[in-house]
């Protein structure tokens, strides 16, 4: 099962960037000259390394915060650092003109701005309260939300669109630029979690019995906080805040593997990062004119299998 | 040596008292009369001021000289991953590398061999006591507090226990919260009692059991029937 699986997203990985709205032809694209080179190195190419370590960021941040805060529920999208990358990028889009390089900057300096105020109030918070530290994330996502409206209703009408098309979330990228902080932020993320490892595992039990074995417990928690939500804001900055992959890629890695999370780090990476191919696949390739919104897809697609991944477990258990 | 000046947190009142190396302390109360308060102040899960370790406060101490120290045992077993085995958890009590040998001597010690692959989360609360016993032998701290240890065990399992305590060679200081007055008595260690988060008594073992004093603490509720201490559900009032 696992070899079959691991087989299968490789062939995604692999076919790719051939399909699209234009077919890349395989024999063209050594051939600097032709079309269909210009077109798998600057567009197609690219994008499917931006969508898989999207995917890969996100579903690790979620298996992440699920171990933290240990609630199945809870992603970096549940404590407003997402929602502050856009209220960045709507910022960027009705005062400065909708610049590319001050969407990129706002988003970022937005979702980072919000760990500084999760990490400061979480200072005034005693010890790991970690739930009093989501309810302080849902109550900043309201803000924003309430923001987003004001700037909704200063905008003009293409404005509106541009900030409504980016909270859709959109892997179209072109050339390597844009592909290079994210495959670096998603590489420096991967290594340090997984030398988080162990102390990761002691938190699964209890953050009692952690303290217990003499882990340091809040701080341990707020650099894997921080960590996780600088490699979430560029991942953001640059797609757009894609939901629901870092909710359901954990759980389904955990159905299929049925072991504890420390051991699932490099499974959820890679398929979270396969999962996002495979919708960035199917976006392109139905869409007639322009390329349906990713976050559409992902829904779509994730929902129904985490649902019938649940209450398959649910029989299998009886 | 510990050693608690005044301690004065949450329930508790002016609680001081000092335990020596190669000292073991049953502790007594009522509900709600502060024992878990205060095994949690002293192992610093709530943060005090007042608990020393040879004269050093307990939150001054680096956080893994202060785990070799002292560790606590809760009453029920918390595991959130659903999928964290029993070896897991057992060699997550090492404080370098695991020692698979040690961890399946205490295993067999406990009778839970057949339970080493099952997920922590569906073990029963018997089994999650024992597996908590487990674990906290395997972590050889100095002070080991044992909150309720036999609680939910049935009676072989709890003279298994009994044993255990009483043998020397799992545990270098032991404090245990209990209810059971019978196995206080039989375990003979110097009993603090607490009530109403401040202590009433603590003392030789012998002297807590003096008929009179047990009387003054427990009215008629308790009888010593042939040396062993039993509840009396005829209490008549």
């Amino acid at each position: 099962m696992k070899y079959v699986s691991f087989v299968l997203a490789l062939a995604v990985l692999v076919i790719a960037p051939f399909f699209g709205e234009i077919a890349v032809h395989i024999e063209e694209i050594f051939n600097p000259e032709s079309s269909s080179s210009m077109l798998f190195w600057e567009i197609r190419f690219p994008r499917v390394i931006v969508a898989f370590c999207s995917g890969a960021i996100l579903s690790l941040a979620g298996l992440v915060f699920q171990s933290v805060f240990r609630n199945p529920l809870t992603t970096p999208f549940t404590l407003g650092v997402a929602s502050g990358a856009t209220l960045g990028t709507a910022l960027a889009i009705v005062f400065l003109g909708g610049l590319l390089f001050w969407q990129y900057a706002l988003s970022f300096i937005g979702a980072l701005l919000t760990v500084i105020v999760l990490f400061l109030l979480s200072r005034s918070l005693k010890s790991a309260q970690t739930l009093s530290l989501l309810l302080v994330g849902i109550a900043l996502s309201f803000f924003y939300s309430a923001a987003l409206m004001v700037l909704y209703y200063l905008s003009d009408f293409e404005q509106s669109y541009s900030i409504v098309r980016f909270t859709m979330g959109s892997l179209n990228v072109v050339g390597f630029d844009t592909a290079y902080p994210i495959v670096i932020a998603s590489l420096l993320f991967l290594s340090a979690i997984h030398w988080q490892r162990k102390p990761l595992r002691l938190l699964l039990t209890s953050l009692d019995f952690a303290f217990l074995k003499g882990l340091h417990v809040t701080r341990l928690v707020m650099s894997l906080l921080l960590i996780t939500s600088m490699a979430v804001a560029v991942c953001v900055s640059v797609v757009g805040p894609i939901g629901f992959v870092g909710l359901i890629v954990p759980h389904i890695i955990k159905l299929l593997y049925r072991r504890s999370s420390d051991t699932l780090i490099f499974p959820t990476f890679f398929y979270g990062g396969i999962f996002l191919v495979a919708c960035d696949l199917i976006a392109r390739n139905l869409g007639a004119a322009s390329d349906i919104p990713i976050g559409v897809v992902t829904s779509f697609l994730g929902g129904p299998f985490f649902i019938y991944l649940i209450l398959h477990r649910h029989k299998g258990s009886r | 040596m510990l050693h608690v000046a005044d301690l004065t947190c949450q329930i508790l009142k002016n609680v001081g008292f000092t335990l020596r190396e190669g000292e073991n302390v049953t502790i007594l109360g009522n509900n709600g009369s502060g024992k878990t308060t205060l095994a949690r102040a002293l192992c610093h899960l709530i943060p005090s001021e007042s608990v020393f370790w040879e004269g050093k406060k307990i939150g001054e101490i680096a956080h893994h000289l202060r785990s070799q120290t002292i560790n606590y045992v809760p009453t029920s077993l918390e595991v959130y991953d659903e999928y964290l085995s029993v070896t897991d958890y057992l060699d997550l009590n090492f404080f370098e590398s695991s020692n698979p040998q040690m961890r399946e001597e205490i295993l067999r010690v406990l009778e839970i061999e057949h339970l080493r692959h099952s997920p922590c989360q569906s073990l029963s609360s018997g089994e999650s006591s024992l597996l908590l016993i487990a674990g906290a032998i395997l972590h050889r701290a100095k002070y080991t507090i044992l909150d309720e240890p036999t609680a939910n065990l049935d009676q072989a399992k709890k003279v298994k226990i009994y044993r255990l305590l009483k043998s020397g060679s799992y545990f270098q200081n032991k404090i245990i919260i209990t209810h059971d007055l019978n196995l206080a008595y039989k375990l003979g260690y110097d009993v603090l009692y607490l009530e109403e988060g401040g202590v009433r008594f603590f003392g030789p073992c012998g002297d807590f059991f003096d008929p009179t004093h047990l009387e003054s603490c427990f009215g008629n509720a308790v009888q010593n029937i042939g040396g062993n201490f039993v509840v009396n559900y005829d209490e008549v009032r």
